[in-house]
């Protein structure tokens, strides 16, 4: 046992995981080595086309053999087809003892619990929710998840933590050689930034779309020099699932008074000049955020220089507003995004390497100002929890939270101070996803909470009118007032999650909870 | 036995059921729903203290939460007991 420096006790060696390196510091570990990678090729002309007749014959062309390492994308996001179209073909062949590494995995693949189950999978890296979370955290898997962050796992595979052997890459839109296209097609996505560093390193790259175009597909995401094997199928999608309709502001007044707290504390910040760049992602929160800043940026003429990360609508607007100079593109939300990412030469589709990779020559995320976050909990010393929920079920992945948090100039976490009766202040997080020394901020219906690391941002927002300022001692008593004392999550001691800072340390573990 | 209930199962609320129980029964709790796994204790000791206010010693109480505040939790358990006890008074 290793007491690391968020104060977590890990073991130096996890059964099904290794050995432990354990987290020392946000910035503490620096790289050895070269990059790993897939292995060398040759395809002559004697091959003009990659295309074979149906999944099961793609799987038997990658020579996928049992215990081998599987990846996915998450571009698909809730309408995904491809994966639980693979993992069923995998099991009719008897295929067994997989290593599922995907970027992301949805309600819709609830799915994979069966093969769980029967055995076809074995081992994940990569986020658990809904069912198969519950199930992994009340001990169904011999072998502990692996969490890691956006930019943690393109790492992971440059450094050669983990080797993929095959990568299934669902394809909006392909040619017959494997290039692929995000924003075209019948199930179009936009960016396929988390597919980038798949194509780049597996061993074996399938190309499955359901929009098979004359050679050459234009424009092109990832180039047929990765594609190894391609296949048609009717559909890769639901694109009811793949992209959401209008993201909404919220209405809710509370959050709306969180977001207007969470405006002003940017609007006081010394990053609020012209060339601001700022991620705010998807939620009510951070896209009221959004909507507060456009009034304050019109109101005092400054002009942002990006918008990062997941895209919506909103920022699509900032951009045609000339709000924003550019847009770094890693996933497209909604409708209004994949159209621009299409038609906007200054909409730029990013990898998760590019975006935030800590062990490159330096990812997006470095150049952010402003990143606008949520958390389960926050504690006393700012460490927050994303991963689990506040019962101790591991039901979230840790998406961008640590990369954002550990580039950005201002990282902001703005949630109400109790969902339901949970607080999400407290003494200490149940796991740590992102450790308090890259969090500044905390903004609640309360007010703002500055890390008292930030001395020059508190002298900055102090006084400023209609911004409350709150201590955390403050704000985790009014916490505790309200919500009452708490019972401890009962465990074993056996660990069922390991939660990986973004440079491949172990900030925390997760335990399997006791029926 | 009579049954009686109060409350919702809108977020920050509860529904709070009693069932007569015979003297000597004591009183009987039963938790579930979205702060179950960490304020059962915290509940449990806001249900006695309200009943115990009321005068109550025996009867069998079911609350499915959805994340209410003791406040709201003592509320619903005194409202439904008052109810218990007009329906009984009929």
């Amino acid at each position: 046992m290793t007491i690391n420096a968020v104060k977590r006790e890990i073991p130096d060696y996890i059964e099904g995981y290794g050995k432990v390196r354990h987290y020392q510091g946000a910035f503490a570990r620096t790289p050895e080595g070269r990059v790993a990678g897939a292995g060398l090729r040759c395809v002559n002309s004697d091959k003009t086309d990659k295309r074979v007749s149906s999944i099961k014959e793609a799987i038997k062309a990658s020579g996928l053999k049992s215990g081998m390492t599987v990846s996915f994308h998450h571009h698909l996001r809730n309408g995904d087809y491809v994966v639980n179209m693979v993992l069923d073909a995998c099991a009719e062949l008897g295929i067994k003892g997989l290593t599922l590494f995907p970027t992301a995995l949805f309600g819709v693949h609830k799915k994979v619990l069966e093969h769980i189950k029967s055995g076809v999978v074995t081992k994940i890296m990569g986020s658990v929710n809904g069912p198969i979370g519950q199930y992994i955290s009340e001990g169904g898997m011999e072998v502990p998840v692996v969490l890691r962050s956006h930019g943690g796992r393109p790492r992971a595979v440059m450094a050669g933590d983990v080797h993929i052997d095959v990568a299934f890459i669902g394809a909006p839109t392909a040619d017959k050689y494997g290039n692929i296209c995000g924003t075209l097609g019948k199930s179009a996505c936009g960016s396929l930034g988390y597919a980038f560093t798949d194509a780049d390193y597996a061993d074996k790259v399938v190309v499955i779309t359901d929009n098979l175009v004359q050679y050459p597909a234009a424009p092109v995401s990832i180039p047929q020099t990765k594609a190894d094997i391609v296949v048609e199928v009717e559909s890769i999608g639901d694109p009811a699932g793949i992209v959401s309709g209008t993201t909404k502001v919220t209405r809710d007044p509370l959050r709306l008074l969180i977001s207007n707290y969470a405006s002003k504390l940017i609007e006081a910040s010394p990053y609020f000049t012209d060339g601001l760049s700022f991620q705010t992602g998807a939620g009510g929160i951070p896209l009221a955020v959004t909507a507060f800043m456009k009034e304050a940026m019109i109101k005092k003429g400054i002009k942002g220089s990006f918008g990062l990360g997941g895209i919506t609508g909103y920022f699509v607007e900032l951009l045609k507003e000339g709000l924003v100079d550019k847009l770094m593109d890693v996933q497209s939300f909604d409708l209004d995004a994949v159209r621009s990412i299409g038609e906007n030469p200054n909409h730029i589709e990013i990898s998760a390497d590019w975006y935030a990779n800590p062990w490159n020559a330096g990812a997006a995320v470095n150049m952010l100002d402003v990143v606008i976050l949520g958390a389960t909990e926050v504690d006393t010393d700012f460490n927050a929890n994303v991963n689990t929920e506040a019962d101790g079920a591991l039901l979230h992945g840790t998406g961008g939270h640590q990369d954002t948090a550990a580039g950005a100039k201002l990282t902001i976490i703005a949630q109400p101070l109790l969902r339901g009766r949970i607080p999400c202040v407290t003494d200490k997080v149940y796991s740590v996803t992102t450790p308090g020394e890259v969090i500044d901020a905390i903004v609640t219906e309360y007010g703002v909470t500055i890390n008292p690391r930030r001395k020059d941002l508190l002298d900055a927002v102090s006084g400023v009118k209609g911004l409350p300022l709150v201590s955390m001692e403050e704000l985790a008593a009014r916490a505790v007032k309200m919500s009452g004392p708490t019972d401890p999550v009962a465990t074993t001691d056996r660990i069922i999650g390991v939660v990986e800072w973004r440079d491949g340390t172990v900030i925390d573990v997760v335990r399997q909870l006791k029926k | 036995m009579k049954s009686i209930q109060a409350g919702t199962l809108e977020s920050m609320d509860c529904l709070v059921t009693l069932t007569e129980a015979p003297a000597g029964a004591g009183i009987k709790i039963a938790i579930t729903g979205a702060s179950a796994a960490r304020f059962k204790s915290a509940m449990e000791k806001k249900i006695k203290e309200t009943l115990a206010e009321l005068g109550v010693k025996d009867i069998e109480v079911a609350v499915q939460d959805n994340g209410a505040l003791d406040i709201v939790l003592g509320a619903r358990v005194e409202a439904a007991y008052a109810r218990l006890q007009k329906e009984g008074a009929r």
